[in-house]
């Protein structure tokens, strides 16, 4: 195996933990001490289409809910209750066991404060994480990786190699890099693992692969050289930690779906070692205009979905599981009044999940606005009381160290006082 | 971006200075065509002789095909430049045969969706609100489709209620349900049938036979046109339904079905088709299901454009309009001469981008979109262009106008006193902003361009009643003044007096006369034929053309061509070829002869560039930062391998003139890979490559064969070549993998 010369500087332990002989938690250290982070991996999951938060974490005492959708509501015999006022959708019952482990934490009428009901807005917005703002062109994801690389405690830790980081560092699973994690910060895109390969498959590369590889370390074009070269590295790593061997642990049992593979693979590449520090992946469907169903439907299908691959995506990672955080966002809520057409229209605050072994869980975070007429956000929608960025810069602060939280979400006034205290 | 420049013009000086390498007698004069630039010795800021060519066709063009500098440098760059802005005079014979592939990308919307049912039209005709055709083809295209979903809905109702035997009922009555609205169906009402093939389905049943089916055939005439057909209620077959999703056996001599899908495949094209429509949905679906695949390009081989849509009708039809639009498309861009008119066609339909799956009657609209108002307008004025996409139910839909409803309207007025009546707490129905906001911010002004919020409002104020009429049968723009906003508005500074739909006239007159209109589309173009930092001395230029031509865009064209900015000789190759650009011009590079797009349309999709697959309003972008990424990089050269080594299914590319020629085949005849790689490189790359980009794909010969030599592996390993009717000789083994290389090399991936 030969190692390239970023891989070898960045994570010299990863070597070693090639060897699978090594402990999991030794691993961690002996990584801990070369890198200096606070040795977590973010794993961000958004929900494209704005997902009708008020039906996935139900406030089943709300009188209100159930006279403003009639069809709609979850019954609350149906509810899986969580703390005697919200309830899961009967979907999320894969969620459950997390929630009453203290993995699981829940923040009720978080959201971006941008009143825009354009997906496309808002879901730039969110994803720049500078709402209201048009035209930012990097991500808070991004952003977050270039605050922790700046973070001068870390950096006089790791005695100069902070600055040499795994290709698979920022990972999208995806066709293309998304907004949030678009930046200074080299990002890799990859929708699929087997087929992350140039001319096929096999234990060296191919000599075609091997003169793309000359052309392009050999190219004075910049752009293409220097992605050339992440290529190239990217697909070495992951052809030495071969892929196509890989079983989700026992009981990690993926939906077979969309989302659900993307899971896998990314439980895979955290898995394989290649130094991923942040993954992205989205997942859509949740833009319920006509017919969202309730305890059965539409909504309700997308739901099994996610919390499934969640749940699976947990279990499989085992053991590392302790040292990830999984946050998920959509760019809005939806109406709190059902429509003429059985579903719900573009609203405003949303539930958002955050899991890992860090996480206080077992809470539903956020003040909560009620749902009184008087109480809605313009008469129509779930009022805001968290903004997305106050729970994204804990995690980011918590899990990346990165603390300049004004890189990460500018003029957003973050502060570390004002934490929910929930990483 | 400068240093990327610089870089780049070191590297084409190298590649000059660099030693040719050695070719033999017989390839002189393919190598004498492989470096003609003819520069001036002196490092000129300006691009000159063959190079001025390719930079024309680099720009204008997806790409140039081999040949095309020498047929611009014959017929004169001005005069060929002129040729492409007047498209209409230019012979389209080979396209045309191509497109005839698809006739029905010729018919108009309502037709489509009449013809190929959407899933909203099945839904209506499940639901009753809706007729199905009778007594031809098209009821059975609508019966396969009531079944289809049906099934579905069997299906998912079955996994819900899996301790009950409550699916069998539900699916039962949702026939029931069909078979009401099947007005004068004929004597074996199929509703009846699917029934009966629902509870008796199993192993047990007796197999279709095929006597039957072809008794009845005798008496079936197939008009070729399914909406021409005059024909009586076609007799169905009886329904012997195999069980859905039967797997396929092992042995077909044992196997009926096997047995039946033989006999159907034998049979020629009319005959089969109309075997296909006499099918019940049931049967029909487990034929489908059982085919396997060299099957199922057998049953498609040989019809006619007419019967081999009908089939696919029969099959999937909302595929079928997918399929087709994309695959259309990717001809013109690919095969069209005026192609300076595909490439502003596609520079519009990603300025009014309209996602392809907005709504389930999209790709029905996008049809009509495409062909009626963008290509048409392409190389037009501005604001024909801008009004007809403002008028078009494609535009209105995706971005929701079609539902704007003024709040002190009529309709509004009644929605209110009707709520109030019934203590409905449901909110007003009201203003859509999202077309009125992307209309400024994204089609004419641009988002630094002087409008406030009041004003989005207001121009969504002036566009209420702009709608469209029927949609999910394929209606046409109205304006409904019901809905129209009553007063006068006030956008930009200027009043718009009340006047129904004329004010939306006059608001998109007044959008695209403003200078801020000008720079916006100028810089805009400028992205996309020059560089990504265009220098503002040449947007100024273009946008001056803009305003003194009335938004004439040939003419704005004209003043970028002619500009010196165009002519830079560090902006020569400075753009990153997008998804599409890569594809198409790897397809036009390589003469690549194309039966099957969808190859093509796979490749854009895991690139991420899924033609009318861009979800915002805001289109792709243009710029290098986007499409240049590991995975994507990855796809690319996998892509070019795969390309040029026929692997990819239903398309042929030959890298000589006499592909399996015998006489090749001896090892000692071969020309050697330098000499091939000289021919070929002019071929592809049309202008020259890097001695880097050279060497490392000459150097992997020696390592390939001492692979070959070593193991027999076969070359570029994996996947299978298709298309391969003879043994590939060593020269043409080496040919693919040199013309695979070139295609993925850093220079092909810019223009």
């Amino acid at each position: 195996m030969k190692l390239s010369r970023r891989f070898f500087l960045h994570k010299g332990a990863l070597a070693v933990a090639g060897t699978a002989a090594i402990p999991s938690f030794l691993v961690r250290s002996v990584l801990g001490e070369t890198t200096g982070t606070p040795n977590k991996r973010l794993v961000v999951i958004f929900q494209r289409g704005a997902v009708d938060g008020l039906n996935v974490v139900v406030p089943y005492r709300e009188k209100n809910y159930y006279s403003m959708r009639p069809s709609i509501a979850i019954p609350q015999n149906k509810v899986i209750d969580l703390d005697g006022f919200f309830g899961l959708h009967p979907s999320l019952a894969a969620f459950k066991p997390l929630y009453d482990e203290g993995h699981l934490a829940i923040v009720h009428a978080a959201g971006s404060p941008d009143m825009s009901r354009s997906h496309f807005d808002a879901q730039d917005y969110m994803e720049s994480g500078t709402p209201g703002v048009k035209g930012t062109d990097s991500g808070w994801l991004n952003r977050a990786l270039q605050a922790e690389d700046a973070n001068v405690a870390l950096r006089r830790r790791c005695a100069g190699t902070c600055e040499q980081h795994s290709a698979f560092r920022a990972l999208a699973l995806g066709a293309d890099v998304p907004l949030t994690l678009a930046g200074k910060v080299p990002a890799i895109a990859l929708n699929n693992v087997n087929g992350f390969t140039v001319a096929g498959r096999g234990p060296a590369p191919s000599p075609a692969a091997s003169a793309f590889e000359a052309m392009y370390a050999d190219s004075g074009d910049h752009i293409l050289h220097t992605t050339g070269d992440e290529t190239f590295e990217a697909v070495k790593m992951l052809r030495d930690a071969n892929p196509a061997q890989y079983q989700p642990a026992p009981g990690a049992d993926y939906p077979n779906s969309e989302f659900g593979n993307s899971m896998k693979q990314i439980a895979q590449l955290l898995k394989a070692n290649l130094g991923v520090e942040v993954a992205f992946t989205d997942v859509s469907g949740w833009d319920t205009h006509q017919n969202q169903g309730g305890v059965n439907g539409q909504l309700a299908n997308r739901l099994s979905d996610f919390s499934a691959s969640i749940a699976a995506f947990w279990r499989d990672m085992g053991d590392s599981a302790e040292d990830i955080a999984l946050v998920t966002m959509s760019e809005f809520g939806r109406t709190a009044h059902e429509n003429g057409t059985g579903g719900t229209d573009h609203g405003h605050a949303n539930a958002m999940f955050v899991l890992g072994g860090g996480v206080n869980g077992g809470k539903v975070y956020g003040r909560w606005p009620g749902l009184a007429n008087e109480q809605l956000n313009q008469g129509r929608d779930l009022a805001l009381t968290t903004d997305y960025r106050q729970v994204l810069g804990e995690v980011v602060t918590r899990t990346l160290g990165a603390e300049n939280l004004e890189t990460v979400f500018p003029n957003a006034g973050l502060s570390s006082s004002r934490f929910l205290r929930l990483v | 971006m400068e240093s990327l420049k610089s870089a780049l013009a070191i590297s084409l000086c190298c590649a000059l200075g660099a030693p040719v390498p050695p070719v033999t007698a017989q390839d002189s004069s393919a190598a004498g065509v492989a470096h003609p630039m003819h520069r001036p010795a002196y490092q000129s800021s300006q691009m000159q002789g063959d190079e001025r060519i390719l930079q024309a066709l680099n720009r204008f063009t997806f790409g140039p095909r081999p040949g095309d500098v020498e047929a611009v440098r014959a017929m004169g760059l001005d005069k060929w430049f002129e040729q492409q802005l007047h498209p209409v005079a230019i012979d389209e014979t080979e396209l045309n045969a191509r497109l005839a592939q698809f006739p029905a990308m010729q018919w108009s919307t309502q037709n489509l969706l009449y013809r190929i049912p959407s899933n909203a039209i099945i839904r209506q005709a499940i639901n009753g609100r809706g007729t199905i055709p009778q007594g031809n083809i098209l009821h059975a295209v609508y019966e396969n489709q009531i079944y289809r979903v049906q099934e579905k809905q069997a299906n998912q109702a079955e996994k819900k209620a899996d301790q009950g035997g409550k699916a069998q009922d539900t699916a039962a009555n949702q026939v029931q349900v069909a078979s009401g609205n099947s007005i004068g169906q004929p004597a074996a009402a199929p509703a009846m049938s699917s029934n009966a093939s629902m509870q008796n389905g199993s192993a047990t049943n007796a197999p279709v036979s095929s006597a039957t089916i072809l008794n009845q055939l005798d008496q079936l005439s197939m008009p070729a046109d399914p909406a021409s057909s005059t024909q009586p209620a076609m007799n169905r077959a009886p329904g012997h339904a195999n069980p859905p999703a039967s797997a396929p056996s092992t042995d077909a001599a044992a196997d009926p079905e096997q047995a039946i899908v033989a006999d159907i495949l034998a049979l020629p094209p009319r005959q089969r088709v109309a075997r296909l429509a006499a099918m019940e949905p049931a049967d029909f679906d487990s034929f489908i299901k059982s085919l396997r695949g060299p099957q199922r390009a057998k049953l498609n081989a040989d019809l006619s454009p007419d019967l081999r849509e009908t089939a696919a009708d029969l099959e999937n039809p909302q595929r079928l309009v997918v399929e087709e639009l994309v695959s259309q498309r990717l001809a013109r861009d690919i095969y069209s001469n005026a192609q300076l008119q595909e490439v502003m066609t596609d520079f519009w339909l990603n300025h009014f981008n309209v996602f392809l799956h907005k709504n389930e009657e999209t790709p029905y609209y996008l049809v009509s979109y495409e062909r009626d108002i963008i290509r048409p307008l392409a190389l037009g004025k501005f604001e024909d262009l801008l009004e007809a996409v403002a008028h078009s139910p494609a535009m209105l839909l995706y971005l929701d106008n079609a539902e704007s409803i003024g709040p002190d309207s009529p309709a509004a007025e009644r929605t209110k006193m009707a709520a109030a009546r019934n203590g409905n707490t449901k909110a007003p129905e009201g203003i859509n902003e999202n077309y009125a906001r992307e209309l400024m911010e994204l089609h004419t002004l641009g988002v630094n361009g002087g409008y406030t919020q009041a004003d989005v409002i207001q121009a969504a104020r002036v566009l209420t009643g702009w709608t469209v009429d029927q949609p999910q049968r394929g209606g046409e723009f109205i304006f409904n003044p019901n809905r129209h906003e009553p007063g006068s508005k006030k956008v930009l500074g200027k009043k718009i007096k009340e006047n129904g739909e004329k004010e939306g006239e006059e608001l998109l007159h007044l959008l695209v006369t403003r200078p801020a209109t000008a720079q916006f589309l100028s810089r805009k173009l400028a992205i996309r034929f020059v560089s990504d930092d265009p220098p503002q001395s040449l947007v100024d230029r273009m946008a001056k053309t803009y305003l003194s031509s009335h938004g004439d865009i040939s003419a704005v064209l004209r003043t970028l061509f002619h500009s010196p900015e165009f002519w830079s000789a560090s902006d020569y190759r400075a753009k990153v070829k997008t998804p599409l650009e890569f594809v198409v011009s790897a397809a036009r590079a390589s003469n690549a002869q194309i039966e099957n797009y969808q190859p093509l349309e796979n490749a854009l999709r895991q690139m991420g560039m899924t033609l009318y697959g861009c979800v915002p309003p805001t289109g792709y972008k243009w710029e290098a930062a986007d499409w240049v990424s590991t995975g994507a990089l990855v796809d690319r050269m996998n892509f070019a391998l795969n390309l040029a080594a026929n692997r990819l299914p239903g398309i042929t590319v030959a890298w000589t003139s006499d592909p399996g020629n015998a006489t090749l085949a001896s090892d000692a005849e071969i020309p050697s890979p330098e000499s091939e790689e000289a021919r070929l490189e002019p071929l592809i790359v049309a202008g020259d490559v890097s001695v880097a980009t050279r060497s490392a794909a000459l150097q992997q010969f020696a390592a390939q064969s001492a692979q070959d030599n070593g193991s027999a592996r076969p070359v570029a390993a994996a996947a299978r070549p298709f298309n391969r009717n003879h043994a590939l000789t060593a020269l043409e083994r080496q040919d693919q993998l040199l013309a695979g290389l070139l295609i993925g090399s850093p220079e092909f991936q810019r223009r």
